[in-house]
């Protein structure tokens, strides 16, 4: 469905940031990419939604090359979503105008069956209906970016750290609306993740970069309990970390 | 009272325009175009010249205001946007260059004497003892309507919903699929068009000459700031602010610090109180009387 082909890419006249990626994600699929600060995991999910142009390499989509396409193009024809890792919602409009600008390009009977649908899908989000986005907390503000992308049923949806400075009990919450959204609708979903636990056990495979280069990749399970890749790039099993000290 | 008033409305009419198209446009873009001003003495010029071909006043102006918007847009793309991808105090110099070479190309192509629209002498309106022309009627007029339309494009439509997204962030209105170089260039030519009709309008009720434009940078930006740059219709009211303040210094009677029965401060000095507005608001009120929400969709 998705097919990155050796991607390279940096910014203005700047130095590579993306070294030559390779990834691909299928539909239904959840493909995670782990990685430290700063190894360019925004930058390769920019690459893919048409906000930075590569320097090589392709992005391919359903067998169509759009490695050129501008981003609001790929949303529209190509139903792409795409969910920044800041900034992500409008906060001076409320919750229903932030939902319905995902929407815009939607005919427009059918916007506000969309609008319910996000609605039905997180209640929370219902209550706040008119309240300025603004308002929302941290955890609301994520759903509501997910609502936002959702609303046009992309095929591809991309998340830049949609969990970001969650609480435990809201990260969970993210991930089992992620998941959901995928067994109903099918969605092949890349996401980018710091909470490497939590997203690798959800996921189906993954992508782990360092310094701009596809460091490790495989399925999902068999990463989580790579005792090597843990140490080396999670960074969160005591164990390991004891062992090799 | 009511002929200040009218002087106030008049003043606020030759900057109201081209600091709602420099507010407009550094809202979408951060950009202080500064050859803003210059479009203007452009717009009145070729309406001039487009009259004296033998063109019908209003086919003038609107083919003028085509002109200008167009000639923003070409000017944008070809020096302007590659200065701010460099840097933005770059753009803003590289603005101030373009301004000066469009002085030199008035210039040398109209001359340095002023000249004036073909327009029937019509006597002025006397009622309550104020005092006002037809044609500054009509360019009172031109101004509201055309900051109306713009209010109404802005707030009403589509297209000024996409233009309020672009301008809060641009990378989310792009993920909700809004071609947003495209709304810039069309904000880029709206610009233009403004610009035009503000200086076909001050040139109107008067005069137009090489420096038209140019004389009005310091209020314009005074009044651009004072609406919150980024602000359009703040911008509006800004002229109207600047606009009281410069007519309120020249109108007020200081005979009584010189001992005298009436001395009144020469017109020039309303350049003055935009110069001392401007450096108090930079001071005090940088970002505009109205700081509320700067954000807004
Ligand atoms: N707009 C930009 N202009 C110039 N350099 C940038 C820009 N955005 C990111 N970079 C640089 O590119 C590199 C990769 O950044 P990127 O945002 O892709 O990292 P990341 O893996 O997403 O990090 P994080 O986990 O902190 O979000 C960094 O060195 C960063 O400084
Ligand atoms: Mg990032």
């Amino acid at each position: 469905m998705i097919k990155i082909e050796n991607i390279i890419a940096g910014y203005g006249d700047g130095p590579n940031i993306l070294h030559g990626i390779n990834l691909q994600a299928s539909k239904g699929e959840i493909v995670t990419i782990l990685g430290p600060n700063g190894c360019g995991k925004s930058t390769l999910l920019k690459c893919i939604a048409g906000f930075v142009k590569p320097r090589g390499g392709a992005v391919v989509l359903n067998d169509t090359d759009v490695t050129p396409v501008p981003a609001n193009e790929k949303v529209r024809k190509h139903r792409m979503g795409y969910v920044p890792q800041s900034d992500n919602i409008f906060p001076s409009l409320t919750v229903a105008e932030n939902i319905l600008m995902g929407a815009r390009f939607l005919p427009q009977a059918t916007r506000a069956v969309a609008l319910k649908r996000q609605f039905v899908a997180y209640p929370s989000l219902a209550d706040k209906a008119t309240r300025k986005a603004s308002a929302l907390s941290g955890g609301e503000r994520q759903l509501l970016s997910l609502a936002r992308a959702l609303v046009a049923e992309p095929s591809v949806l991309l998340l830049d750290e949609p969990s970001a400075g969650l609480s435990p009990a809201m990260v969970h919450e993210v991930f089992v609306a992620i998941e959901e959204i995928r067994n109903s609708t099918g969605m092949c979903i890349v996401m980018v993740e710091q909470n490497a636990f939590e997203a690798l056990s959800v996921a189906d495979r993954a992508y782990i970069l360092a310094l701009g280069q596809v460091a490790l990749e495989g399925c999902a399970a068999d990463l989580i309990a790579d005792p090597a890749m843990r140490h080396l790039y999670l960074g969160g099993d005591p164990e390991a970390t004891t062992s090799s000290a | 009272m009511l002929q200040f008033f009218v002087d106030v409305i008049l003043r606020t009419v030759d900057l109201a325009l081209i600091a709602v198209a420099l507010s407009c446009v550094y809202s979408l873009i951060r950009f202080p175009n500064i050859a803003l001003v210059q479009y203007a003495t452009a717009g009145a010029l070729i309406a001039l010249g487009l009259q004296t071909l033998g063109l019908p006043l209003y086919l003038a102006i609107v083919l003028s205001c085509v002109i200008t918007g167009l000639m923003a847009v070409v000017l944008s793309v070809l020096i302007f946007e590659k200065l701010l991808d460099t840097s933005p105090p770059l753009a803003m110099v590289g603005s101030l260059a373009v301004s000066m070479i469009f002085t030199a190309v008035f210039l040398v192509t109209v001359g340095p004497r002023p000249k004036r629209f073909d327009l029937e002498i019509m006597a002025p309106v006397r009622w309550a003892g104020v005092s006002i022309t037809p044609m500054q009627l009509v360019s009172v007029g031109l101004t509201m309507g055309a900051i109306l339309l713009f209010a109404l494009l802005l707030f009403r439509t589509g297209l000024g919903r996409s233009m309020r997204a672009t301008s809060t962030n641009r990378v989310l209105a792009e993920a909700t699929g809004i071609p947003t170089r495209k709304v810039i260039n069309g904000v880029i030519v709206l610009s233009g068009i403004l610009a035009a009709l503000g200086g076909i309008s001050i040139s109107l009720k008067g005069e137009m000459g090489a420096q038209l434009g140019f004389d009005l940078l310091l209020p314009i930006f005074a009044a651009a700031i004072l609406g919150g740059l980024g602000n359009a219709l703040g911008a509006a009211l800004g002229a109207f602010t600047i606009a009281l303040a410069e007519t309120f210094v020249t109108n007020v009677n200081f005979g009584w610090v010189v001992s005298q029965d009436f001395y009144f401060l020469p017109a020039s000095f309303a350049t003055i109180v935009s110069f001392g507005l401007l450096v108090l608001i930079l001071l005090f009120r940088p970002h505009g009387l109205l700081v509320s929400e700067v954000k807004r969709v």
